[in-house]
């Protein structure tokens, strides 16, 4: 929900911008480096127990996976995947969880004024006091993250424990992991670090290894170090993601089609009636009724 | 651990093997990634299943269940035929150079000394060969005397060639040589490598020459004492390393002391034959440290009886239970069983009666019908424990009917289940795997009638007592003479109680080196076991632990993260036994002239007066020289060549008891010949005709044992019994992923939903397939029936190493069908 | 006038449900029931309008307002949008035998209809082509904004490329529809004297008819040739 300590930067189906320019917050990020994530699940209970979310129900159904994907009630899961690169084998293990776009595609997709918003931190958020459980935040994201919860008919996903964010602490997930896979900190350091990181697994012969940081949403406030970096898909992240291009014709072609013919077809109609108008019918008072007229035409 | 959990950081390359501690040590865990992170460490994983350790390693090798000595002697080899192994270190810090008897021999398959009937040893044919001269130890510091231990090593391990291994192993050779060649990098004072085992080793019928082979590997690479180096046992649950300290199993007392066996009829006798002692005192310039048991063991006794125990009696020697028979557990339930007990004669009753604590023998114990068996037999049973466990239940039928259990009607066994605190509910100390004691204050109260483990066995003590006090019984001294000095009697306070483990002076004790000072008053906290006395006049309940419970106050309760090695010790930060030393065997860190072999990551190093850094693991003024680096052994030295344990000085292959494959090695010796089966009409063993596939066990992360199919926070992550298999026989099979399975043993069948993986893979063991399977533990009949799963164990054998009688439940043979859906076990 | 204020109960009497009787100087032209759920449609198109335009853009955030605020919005919309979808369907049978395109619906023009004030095609019937074209373009939008609407109301039932598919297809229906709807309401009332009235009393004037669908008045009022009956 939308903190009063915390600055927007904008929000979903604002006229104007709401962001104030009074405090200049660095921006922060998540670091999952999925090359020592153990997949303990730590993160996983650690982000039902902080946030008071209810034990799921889950079933055993061949797989490591708690689930098969996250739920309205279950933010944090890991995603476990075998994957045969051309030599050897890996067994990827990737923490999923909101992504926190730079270019947030649910927030471009929200029609609900402040019902998502994105801290100036980067933090993007929903207030469920504003979300009308419209859904369509689902179809604005790249990632497949938001979840509408049937019943409430409420948006729900990762807030990047954005409570424990504004006074200072790291997300819980952050703090229950045993091996430090995740960090939380300011992005532009752990891009450093990344950097850092990508270089050693280069160095050990992993040439394609890279930090998941999509330009095309503008960066993420979750970065992510990923060994096979020329396959994200292996790792369940699109290769490309970007606002979907229906969100992005919604929004940018289609609203000022409609403004502009909307206006249009009512002052095309005032002009319509000062020109012809009005269309009287004629008086045939004076007509007996046969019809002359009519054969005439 | 040798070393410690921070230590792995300080490693160059991290040998997992029987172990998966990414799963199942997930928080130590990160010092190996920290190593990654930091000194861009190596991480090389060696197991049957491709784990979330082998995820995140950067190499895997993949090997046959329970072949994990050819493993380790193949690398070995590699290292002495390619000269990768550290052989100034070996001279001077192992018995390399140690001339052996030349009774000693290995043939076909057995070492020298077989008795074939009793299935055992003879163990002097393995001695040392002493000096004609001296006395002493005869020694070639060439390493070329044909009956040295290196010529002896290196003749024994030859045979392992990589292609041997592939045959055995079914690693494939290209595989196998690159963890070779990683594993021998640090066989030179440059770089350190540190191996991770846990019951992925200790858990085989060859478990603990698994483990001596790792030894004799750390030793050669010159590994052992420096920090980053070690042989590290990943404990599998929070205190075990507490509860082996204080006398966990029969054959211990606390301090890892012996038991008195029934032959040492008195203190002057066990004082005599147990310590360890070198072949001449005279001509051999040892430490031997164990000079001092009988300073431990008085203290002991002092702590047992209190004013009853006098130098007169003995100290109360007598008083102590002495063992003629083998009562580890597996041993106890097979007594129980047949009705009598292993005892001298065979002809000592079996127990009556039997009391649990935190354990749970349906689950945990091999073959699972024998065991409710086994407790179908006792008049009574008091089981205590937070939940209501498969023990307490076994008499239910309706629930263990599936496992061959007895019906209910014909059970007369009365059951007591005693409501006991939980970990959080408690205060005490855990002992962790780096030997850290530290200290842990109660969270919450135990909730209803739950009571703390020691104030139940308080009260059941102090019953006993009164009813000996008035009605007497058989050996009365031993519980009447028990000391008893807590402030509250009923629930003795664990900080008196840690006092007592830590030690105090009875009297005054003066100082060695200048008899007119006092070095400790009678009354005060001894600071160290350096301070105990064999005459009556200090009590110590544990000599290792002693120093825990100083003048200073609880020294398990110290927090200070400060760390001026930079190397991880945290010296300040609770405990470590022995004698807060960090790292043990840590005089091997530095060469023979007491420098460190990496000055960047000392252990210990000689200032001219003295030993720096670490808690010396050596007298701390003793220079360079005078004794060898390794104290606790009477000769002094590292030992490659171990004339110590019951099936051999050095490892060799063996298949498991229940062998998939003859050995190729020597076909006639198949399995450990040491290892003894038992013999009972439910002690089945499967043939491979019969059973031609592998499975193995082992536990989750998101799981513990089987305490936590209780948690509903934890059934979510895991929610139920599976079976891993691998693609291609699972299609062999017309198994589906998340379809059912049905895995059957000699012991009977359980079924489960199949986990069809590419994680794991058969293995061409010489030249023909074999299989392998496994499934986790953690179910049982008592969890969440949403969650429930079946007794893993069920299909377990009582197979056993014969050193520790741990049981064999990583390499057992089954056969796999595609499952029926019922779900049923059957016997 | 005074003759016509005397009359006029009679022609809302047949206005109730004789639809071309001829009452003086007035012709019924919509019977009750087709007023009724004509102005059902209206009303529900107008619901569902203002309902759903706070939700398809900020700029009519006040709308909410009349109903209660967004959250409001985000289900009456639907229900408007069923109901106008109900109503439409009603329309749809209720019209849709006399909608149907005849010959002289060919010639119609709408440039010359909404340019020419003055003489009309004398073929014209009860409605032009333009009616009838609208009749049927108005119904298919209404299927089109109850079919995406559907996909809308539901998100969690259908997978994510329906989903834009929907949000595309009920934008660029209404808009359609709101350009067609303007345009009916303006030809309807200011643009056309008198014919608002055929929806409210539900009778036109004699020579509202004769100007604007002069085949019509000829068969109501028995002036009837050959080639009208023929079409």
């Amino acid at each position: 929900m939308a903190l009063q300590g915390l600055e927007i930067r904008q929000s979903s189906a604002g006229l104007r911008g709401t962001h104030t320019g009074i405090r200049n917050l660095p921006i922060v990020s998540k670091y999952i480096d999925t090359t020592i994530c153990i997949g303990c699940k730590a993160c996983e209970v650690a982000c039902q127990e902080w946030n008071d979310l209810p034990l799921a129900q889950t079933e055993q159904v061949g797989t490591y996976q708690t689930m098969p994907e996250t739920q309205s009630n279950y933010w944090n899961l890991i995603k476990f995947r075998e994957v045969e690169p051309v030599e050897g084998f890996a067994w990827l293990m990737r923490k999923d969880q909101c992504m926190h776009c730079s270019d947030p595609g649910c927030l471009a997709a929200c029609p609900a004024p402040g019902a998502i918003v994105q801290y100036q931190n980067g933090i993007v958020d929903v207030d469920p006091e504003r979300c009308i459980g419209c859904g369509l935040c689902e179809s604005g994201c790249p990632f497949d993250i938001p979840r509408y919860t049937v019943g409430s008919n409420k948006m729900a996903k990762c807030t990047l424990c954005v409570d424990r964010v504004e006074v200072g602490l790291e997300p819980a997930c952050v703090k229950a992991c045993p091996t430090g896979c995740l960090q939380f900190g300011d992005k532009s350091a752990l891009l450093e670090m990344a950097a850092h990181r990508v270089g050693q697994l280069k160095a050990d012969g992993f040439v394609n290894a890279s930090v998941y940081d999509p330009p095309g949403v503008g960066g993420t406030g979750v970065i992510t170090i990923l060994k096979h970096g020329d396959h994200p898909e292996w790792y369940g992240l699109p290769k490309d993601p970007h606002v979907p291009t229906a969100v992005s014709f919604w929004k940018k072609i289609l609203h000022p089609i409609g403004f502009i013919s909307m206006a249009a077809v009512l002052v095309g109609l005032a002009g319509h009636f000062m020109a012809f108008g009005p269309k009287k019918p004629k008086d045939f008072s004076g007509d007996t009724g046969d019809n002359k007229k009519d054969g005439a035409a | 651990m040798t070393n410690g959990w921070v230590d792995i950081k300080n490693a160059d390359v991290v040998l997992v093997m029987g172990g998966n501690p990414a799963e199942n040590h997930p928080c130590g865990f990160k010092w190996a990634i920290e190593a990654k992170k930091t000194r861009n460490a190596k991480i090389v994983s060696v197991d049957p299943r491709f784990t979330r350790t082998s995820a995140v390693a950067d190499i895997y090798a993949p090997i046959r269940p329970g072949t994990d000595i050819a493993f380790l002697n193949g690398i070995m080899r590699h290292a002495v035929a390619t000269g990768r192994f550290h052989e100034e270190y070996v001279k001077i810090h192992t018995n390399a150079p140690y001339i052996i008897s030349e009774k000693f021999s290995f043939n076909e398959g057995l070492f020298a000394g077989y008795n074939a009937e009793k299935q055992e040893y003879d163990k002097t044919q393995w001695a040392y060969e002493a000096d004609p001269k001296t006395k002493a130890y005869s020694v070639d510091h060439t390493l070329q005397h044909p009956r040295c231990v290196f010529q002896l090593f290196k003749k024994h391990i030859d045979r392992y060639t990589p292609e041997m291994v592939e045959k055995i192993c079914g690693t494939p050779k290209d595989q196998f040589l690159k963890v070779a060649d990683m594993v021998t990098s640090t066989g030179n004072a440059k770089r350190v490598g540190t191996v991770l085992y846990a019951l992925g080793w200790t858990q085989h019928s060859v478990g603990v020459q698994m483990i001596r082979g790792a030894a004799m590997l750390q030793l050669l690479l010159g590994n052992v004492g420096r920090p980053g180096g070690g042989v590290n046992a990943l404990r599998g649950h929070s205190n075990i390393q507490g509860a082996t300290d204080m006398a966990g199993t029969f054959e211990i007392l606390p301090g890892y002391l012996q038991t008195p066996r029934a032959e040492l009829v008195d203190l002057k006798t066990y004082l005599e034959k147990v310590p360890p002692k070198t072949l001449n005192d005279e001509a051999w310039a040892s430490m031997n440290y164990w000079q001092n048991y009988p300073k431990f063991m008085v203290s002991l006794l002092k702590a047992m009886y209190g004013k009853a125990a006098t130098k007169e009696n003995d100290f109360g020697y007598e008083w102590l239970p002495k063992v003629d028979g083998n009562y580890s557990w597996m041993y106890i339930y097979d007594d129980m069983y047949r009705g009598s007990s292993t005892r001298a004669g065979g002809t000592e009753p079996a127990p009556e009666g039997f009391i649990t604590f935190g354990m749970n023998p349906v689950g945990i114990g091999p073959n699972t019908p024998k065991t409710l068996a086994a407790l179908a037999k006792l008049k009574w049973l008091v089981v205590g424990e937070n939940y209501e466990i498969e023990t307490a239940t076994f008499w239910d039928s309706k629930k263990t009917e599936k496992y061959g259990g007895l019906p209910s009607a014909q059970i007369q066994t009365e059951v007591y289940q005693l409501p006991c605190a939980g970990f959080a509910e408690k205060d005490g100390t855990f002992t962790n795997s780096a030997r850290w004691l530290q200290w842990k204050w109660k969270a919450v109260d135990p909730p209803g009638n739950a009571k703390t483990d020691q104030e139940v066995l308080a009260r059941i003590f102090l019953a006993v007592r009164d009813l000996y006090k008035a009605e007497g019984g058989a050996l009365p001294e031993a519980v009447l003479n028990a000391s008893w000095a807590y402030t509250n009697p009923a629930s003795p306070d664990l900080g008196e109680v840690l006092k007592e483990t830590s030690g105090k002076a009875l009297a005054d004790i003066p100082d060695p080196k200048d008899p007119t000072k006092i070095l400790v008053k009678a009354g005060e906290q001894l600071s160290g076991f350096g301070q105990l006395q064999a005459d009556g006049s200090t009590m110590c309940g544990n000599w290792l632990h002693s120093g825990v419970y100083t003048q200073a106050g609880n020294i398990a309760q110290k927090r200070d993260n400060a760390d001026p090695t930079g190397l991880g010790m945290f010296h300040n930060w609770s405990f470590a036994w022995p004698a807060n030393r960090r790292v043990m065997y840590n005089r091997a860190s530095a060469d023979a002239e007491g420098k460190p072999w990496d000055p960047t990551r000392p252990g210990i190093s000689w200032n001219g007066e003295k030993w720096v850094g670490d808690v010396p693991d050596m007298k701390p003024d003793a220079p360079p020289g005078q004794f060898g680096a390794f104290i606790m052994n009477a000769e002094g030295v590292g030992r490659i060549f171990a004339p110590a344990l019951a099936d051999g000085p050095m490892p060799e292959h063996y298949e498991a008891i229940e062998a998939a494959t003859d050995n190729i090695l020597h076909p006639k010796v198949t399995s450990n010949p040491v290892s003894k089966k038992f013999k009972s009409d439910k002690d089945l063993y499967g043939k491979k005709e019969d059973f031609p596939i592998i499975c193995t066990t082992y536990r989750l992360t998101e799981l513990y044992h089987y305490w936590t199919e209780h948690t509903a926070a934890l059934n979510q992550l895991q929610p139920g019994f599976f079976i891993e298999i691998p693609e291609a026989l699972a299609k062999e099979k017309g198994i589906e992923n998340g379809g059912r399975a049905k895995v059957t043993s000699a012991r009977g069948s359980i079924e489960g939903v199949a986990m069809v993986t590419k994680r794991l893979r058969g293995l061409m063991v010489d030249g023909k397939p074999l299989w392998h399977i496994g499934f986790p533990i953690h179910w049982g009949y008592q969890d969440d029936p949403k969650h429930a799963g079946p007794l893993a164990n069920f299909l377990t054998p009582t197979a056993m190493d014969p050193n520790t009688w741990t049981p064999e439940f990583k390499t057992f043979l089954v056969k796999l069908e595609k499952g029926s859906g019922d779900g049923t076990p059957r016997t | 006038m005074s003759e016509a204020r005397a009359h006029e109960p009679h022609a809302m009497e047949a206005a109730v449900s004789h639809e071309d009787a001829v009452v003086g100087n007035e012709i019924v032209r919509h019977k009750l029931s087709s007023r009724l759920i004509h102005w059902a449609v209206a009303l529900f198109f107008f619901g569902a309008m203002f309902s759903g335009l706070p939700v398809w853009s900020p700029v009519f955030g006040w709308m909410a307002n009349i109903f209660g605020g967004l959250q409001v919005c985000r289900w009456l919309h639907a229900w408007l949008g069923v109901a106008f979808a109900v109503s439409s369907l009603a329309m749809f049978i209720q019209w849709f035998r006399v909608m149907q395109f005849d010959k002289s619906d060919k010639k119609f023009s709408l440039k010359f209809y909404v340019s020419f004030s003055d003489d009309e095609d004398p073929d014209v019937g009860r409605y032009n082509g333009g009616q009838k074209f609208y009749f049927y373009a108005a119904f298919l939008g209404a299927v089109a904004l109850l079919a995406s609407g559907i996909i809308l109301w539901w998100p969690t039932s259908f997978a994510i490329p329906w989903r834009w598919a929907a949000v595309i297809l009920h934008d660029v229906s209404f808009i359609a529809f709101f350009a067609a709807m303007a345009g009916h309401v303006y030809l309807s009332t200011i643009f056309e004297p008198g014919t608002f009235e055929s929806m409210t009393r539900g009778t036109v004037t004699k020579d509202w008819a004769r100007t604007h669908h002069p085949r019509w008045y000829r068969q109501v009022t028995g002036q009837a040739t050959s080639k009208d009956k023929e079409l």
